[in-house]
């Protein structure tokens, strides 16, 4: 292995390649800018078609269409750009089309600061388009060692489940440095599963089947073999239908190929939680890394804390929250998100501590954790409070 | 097991080399066999605006990369030096004298005038990163200073031989 000193951006760019991506279409944003930028040298030399849209919506659109056609296809962007991806990413999910999305959290609403991290878009990316009847799959890297995993990760479960993926990133992860390996020769593509195997085409008819089942070709359009893609309701033989029977059928596919088999889809990470600890942290994304220090800190200095860190943020993993427990959940957002889920999934005392465009420190989060034992509600701390 | 963790800031206005001098310690950390991991954050601007690079160096898998207590700061403009003084009470502060008013009677911050030395032994102010990152890597001794210096060599598209320079002048610095 090569071990080299770069960005997340970096890392991802060089994780699709890897992973067999032959077509990126996007629009630059901050802080996901140098993906299309290294795309736009990197892909061609491998092989791959790089395009630049002439906006978020028309970029997406390209990546669905060069996917239908057989390709392995990316785009990226930041919030901004990801709700312009509404659109596409609802005809994706429909027509059960295989792409890859990276969203690099900043700070918002709208442009808010480009250059700091936010993460704002944990519901988004649960329901990033219109209509429902359907679950999504989202991995979320902490730093750039992951986003070079996940980004490989995604491109296998998004050919496996025939869906979108998102990665959820944040700033920190993209424009972030950090040293990280890169396979060089055969045996070590191996060890990592790659190359991945080619794209294949599903002869049909049966492009829609009534089942949860995955591991399924998805339709390749040009094959002559009728499956349309368009995105009305298809029918098993993917023709437009406007039978509610047949949108029941479809529905029902899109829901559970995923929430049933959601245990191949699990990257979390637990952190001294072999003894049971009374108070566990959550986080997912950059601020998991000092969660994890303070985990580790904490329990030097006798306190018995455990983490959570979510590496896969849906489908939401219910079964990790347990209602005896105190949730301290940690995220980059003053209005709480994951709060919400971990409450909802656990049943129990949920505490919450956003922090805005910055991560917070690990003595700030010892504070809070020591306060949260002997069941107390914790001392008042600046953006720390009961969740609802 | 890590045995070490060193933090370092360095912070100013874009344009100043801040990315690239944090960039270059990362990669000769990397060169040397140890971890390193280096978060920036940035306005818009390319050029202008401001800048800082947290970096943390360690022997082992480094859990957080955040900067809480400065082992050195590198201040290269007013606005940094106020901001983050406070990081480094316990490390070793090094502010730009001809950009950094510094707050009197304080300890641990010592004048280290790299953009001087810069515009008046290699004639430009663009190396005034250099010179401060030679005199850093002195004060962090587990570095090997080749490592640096293979680093730059790496990274420098333009100005290697100025920016080789400008190390050995910051290294061979004495500062008080």
């Amino acid at each position: 292995m090569r071990k080299v000193f770069d960005t997340g951006n970096a890392a991802i760019t060089e994780a699709a390649i890897l992973a067999g991506l032959n077509f990126y279409s996007g629009y630059p944003i901050t802080p996901a800018t140098e993906i299309a930028e290294n795309m736009s040298r990197r892909l061609p030399m491998a092989g791959g078609y790089y395009l630049q849209a002439e906006d978020e919506t028309a970029a997406f659109h390209m990546a669905v269409g060069a996917a239908m056609g057989g390709m392995r296809a990316m785009t990226s962007t930041s919030g901004p750009g990801y709700v312009l991806y509404a659109d596409p990413y609802g005809w994706a999910i429909g027509s059960e089309i295989p792409v890859v999305i990276l969203n690099a959290q900043r700070v918002g609403p709208v442009s808010g600061i480009t250059g700091a991290p936010g993460q704002g878009e944990f519901y988004l990316s649960r329901y990033p388009t219109h209509g429902g009847n359907f679950e999504t799959i989202v991995l979320a890297p902490e730093g750039v060692r992951d986003a070079f995993e996940l980004t490989i990760e995604a491109f296998r479960l998004a050919e496996r489940f025939r869906t979108p993926v998102t990665v959820l990133a944040d700033q920190l992860v993209t424009d972030g440095w950090e040293a990280f390996e890169v396979p060089e020769d055969a045996f070590e593509l191996e060890r990592l599963g790659l190359p991945l195997p080619k794209r294949k085409a599903h002869q049909g008819p049966d492009f829609y089947p009534r089942s949860d089942g995955i591991d399924i070709p998805p339709v390749v359009l040009g094959r002559g073999t009728g499956g349309a893609c368009s995105d009305w309701t298809p029918t098993e033989e993917g023709y437009d239908t406007e039978e509610i029977e047949a949108q029941m059928k479809h529905s029902y596919r899109l829901i559970y190929k995923i929430r049933n088999n959601r245990q191949l889809i699990d990257r979390s990470v637990l952190t001294r939680m072999e003894d049971d600890p009374p108070v566990v942290l959550v986080s997912y994304g950059s601020p998991s890394r000092v969660v994890r220090k303070a985990v580790k800190e904490g329990r030097a200095k006798g306190l018995r804390v455990g983490a959570i860190s979510l590496k896969s943020l849906w489908p939401f993993q219910d079964a990790l929250f347990k209602k005896d427990k105190i949730h301290l959940v940690v995220e980059l957002n003053h209005d709480g998100q994951l709060v919400r889920e971990v409450q909802r999934a656990s049943g129990g005392r949920v505490h919450f501590l956003g922090r805005c465009g910055e991560l917070p420190t690990v003595s700030e989060l010892l504070e809070i954790a020591r306060s949260l034992f002997g069941g107390g509600r914790p001392r008042p701390i600046k953006n720390v409070r009961e969740a609802w | 097991m890590n045995s070490f963790r060193r933090e370092i800031l360095i912070s100013g206005f874009g344009g100043q080399g801040v990315v690239l001098a944090g960039r270059s310690l990362g990669l000769a950390a990397v060169h040397g066999g140890l971890e390193a991991t280096m978060l920036i954050s940035h306005g818009t601007e390319t050029r202008g605006g401001y800048v800082r690079s947290q970096l943390v160096i360690s022997d082992g898998e480094i859990d957080s990369p955040v900067v809480e207590r400065a082992d050195v700061f590198l201040a290269l403009s007013q606005a940094a030096y106020e901001r983050f003084r406070g990081m480094a009470l316990n490390g070793l502060t090094l502010y730009d004298s001809d950009l950094v008013e510094p707050t009197e009677g304080l300890t641990h911050q010592l004048a280290l005038p790299a953009r001087r030395i810069a515009i008046e032994s290699l004639g430009t102010e663009q190396a005034a990163n250099m010179v401060a990152l030679g005199h850093i890597a002195k004060l962090l001794d587990f570095l090997p200073f080749d490592c640096l210096r293979q680093a730059v060599t790496e990274l420098s598209k333009r100005g290697r031989e100025v920016n080789l320079a400008a190390l050995e002048l910051g290294r061979s610095l004495e500062l008080e």
